[in-house]
């Protein structure tokens, strides 16, 4: 079966006038099968949002190719075939909520009654029903990056391409949000994810496979199978396999981290 | 992907800082402000007179005499002087002053509006079209930027003649008020289009949007900001574009030229210059803060972030 994103040789360097070269990633190497759900872990600049932005054709790749869909990933990008959450949830100021989450459906030329009915619904389910005609301003920044991933699913992609959305969330927000991610993964056939997190329980809880990258230069030092059973719940977290695929993941950070 | 866009142009930077507009406060606080200052200038105006007169215009100083005669009425006059020259005729059996300033004033401002428009216009085409192309900002900014630093004193005669040349007479003094209008305008649209978060439009490439719909849903409105900074800088350009031009262009009925009359006539009644000065500042202030209310009907987001 051909991966539906296949990352080959992927090496990333970020040139400064002023600084010494940033090497953000070297040499990576990953293929990713279409269904599944891959968390990217690694400590702080490792280079997993560049990873992300590689893959989405946001800035070019300094040698290597990346392959969504067999095609190259510009032509991916073109055929929209991804939605993208951002780090930081890039709301526009001078749009209201639900005008946020219908911005990639104007884009796309989507009839008016169309738009607004998905927004709606894509609003509902990340709890933000009553919030439609508010502006970014007056929202949490939890608030807003829920917003952004209601944008991201508003078109509907088959690939999800998702950097710590939930990093700025509680804990009981957090793992209702999980649940309701996992939830959208099932309902939409042959959804693929990848997500990128700094937390090593949610990445084991969501994932079929967890991907560790080490820093400086950034390096897939471990790819480790998630194998938990399917669908996830309060109790896969108190399965002993889940304590033991945490610590895999802990120990796989730090051994990157040493090297 | 399409990368001549120049975000956050250097380049640019240098030309003009251009800072956030400030944040509006409420409107019974900037009257009142504005209320106790007014009366502050009039109390320091009147204070000095009086001062100067119980010197005899003359004070002494260390040793040094000072020369105090900025102060007597014909220089300076009282200000219930110039408040009576509004309701007093400037020509006999003629109509009050203030009739005629407000005649005037409405003329010189139709020519300072038009002015204001063309401009703006000009000024947004020009920034957009810099916007999409560096090398044509690299080529044909700096000429923008030299146009600025001609006199307008210098332009407005040839833009009469030109005018007439092509019949157009009445359309000089807009032109001349256009020259000032286009220039602020131009820079601060160019910086709002420019200055997009590059996270906003990795959002629009993510969505393989077209350079027009990142031109329309993310540039301008992110511009808006910006282009009213320019749009209140411009509105009191205007005025003073309109009333210089009207200056070579022979208009009986300007601001302008009241402003020229009452000067020759300076020594017979000195108030008068002063009641014309009083006009047309207040025509440029009107302009302004018309453009500051109209800002906070359109820019709203960034108007109630700093509330
Ligand atoms: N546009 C850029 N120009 C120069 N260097 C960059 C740029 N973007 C990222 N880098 C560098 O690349 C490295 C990886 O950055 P990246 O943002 O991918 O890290 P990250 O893993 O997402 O970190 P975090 O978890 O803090 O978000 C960092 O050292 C960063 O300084
Ligand atoms: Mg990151």
């Amino acid at each position: 079966m051909t991966p539906i994103i296949s990352i080959q040789n992927v090496t990333k360097r970020f040139q400064s006038a002023d600084s010494a070269a940033v090497l953000a990633l070297d040499n990576i190497n990953l293929d990713i099968q279409k269904g599944e759900f891959v968390s990217l872990i690694g400590p702080s600049g490792c280079g997993k949002s560049t990873l992300l932005r590689v893959i989405a054709d946001l800035i070019q790749p300094t040698a290597g190719t990346v392959l969504v869909n067999d095609k190259p990933a510009a032509q991916a990008r073109k055929d929209r075939d991804y939605g993208m959450v951002f780090q930081n949830a890039t709301l526009y100021d001078w749009r209201s909520i639900i005008k946020n989450v219908e911005l990639p459906l104007e884009i796309m030329r989507f009839p008016k009654p169309e738009r607004t009915r998905r927004a709606r619904e894509m609003l509902k389910l990340v709890e933000l029903g009553d919030f439609e005609e508010k502006y970014p301003w007056q929202l949490s920044g939890g608030m807003q990056q829920r917003v952004s991933i209601a944008r991201a699913l508003a078109f509907e992609p088959k690939i999800l391409l998702m950097d710590e959305p939930f990093g700025a969330l509680d804990e009981m927000t957090r793992e209702r949000m999980n649940n309701e991610l996992l939830r959208i993964w099932k309902s939409i056939d042959g959804m693929t994810v990848i997500f990128v997190t700094h937390s090593i329980p949610e990445a084991v809880y969501l994932s079929t496979r967890v991907v560790v990258l080490s820093p400086r230069p950034g390096r897939l030092s471990e790819i480790i199978d998630i194998p938990l059973p399917q669908p996830r719940s309060a109790a896969t977290r108190d399965m002993d396999e889940f304590f033991h695929l945490s610590t895999r993941v802990r120990n796989a950070l730090r051994f990157g981290v040493e090297n | 992907m399409a990368e001549t866009l120049s975000d956050n142009n250097p380049s640019l930077a240098a030309v003009v800082r251009v800072d956030n507009p400030p944040p509006d406060r409420s409107t019974l606080k900037t009257v009142l402000t504005m209320l106790v200052l007014v009366i502050l200038i009039a109390l320091v105006w009147e204070g000095a007179k009086s001062f100067a007169r119980a010197q005899e215009y003359k004070l002494n100083l260390f040793g040094s005499e000072i020369d105090l005669s900025i102060f007597n009425n014909t220089k300076l006059p009282h200000l219930g002087d110039i408040a009576r020259a509004f309701g007093e005729p400037a020509q006999r059996n003629g109509p009050p002053l203030y009739q005629t300033l407000i005649n005037y004033s409405l003329f010189t401002f139709s020519e300072a509006l038009l002015g204001f428009g063309i401009g703006s216009i000009l000024g947004f085409l020009l920034a957009i079209i810099f916007a999409h192309s560096s090398l044509l900002q690299r080529g044909l900014l700096p000429y923008v930027v030299a146009s600025q630093t001609i006199p307008i004193l210098a332009i407005a005669p040839m833009v009469v003649i030109w005018m007439r040349n092509i019949g157009q007479s009445s359309l000089a003094v807009p032109v001349i008020a256009a020259y000032l209008t286009f220039f602020p305008v131009t820079i601060y649209t160019l910086r709002g289009l420019t200055s997009v978060p590059q996270t906003s439009l990795e959002l629009m490439h993510s969505y393989a949007a077209t350079r027009w719909q990142i031109l329309w849903k993310l540039r301008i409105p992110n511009a808006l900001p910006h282009i009213f900074t320019a749009f209140k800088i411009s509105a009191t350009a205007s005025v003073v574009g309109a009333v210089i031009g009207e200056l070579p262009s022979g208009i009986q009925n300007g601001l302008g030229i009241a402003l020229l009359n009452f000067t020759q006539f300076y020594n017979q009644s000195p108030p008068r210059l002063w009641a014309a000065i009083v006009a047309a500042a207040l025509l440029g202030i009107i302009f302004f803060v018309s453009m500051s209310l109209l800002e906070r009907l359109v820019v709203r987001w960034q108007v109630k972030e700093s509330d």
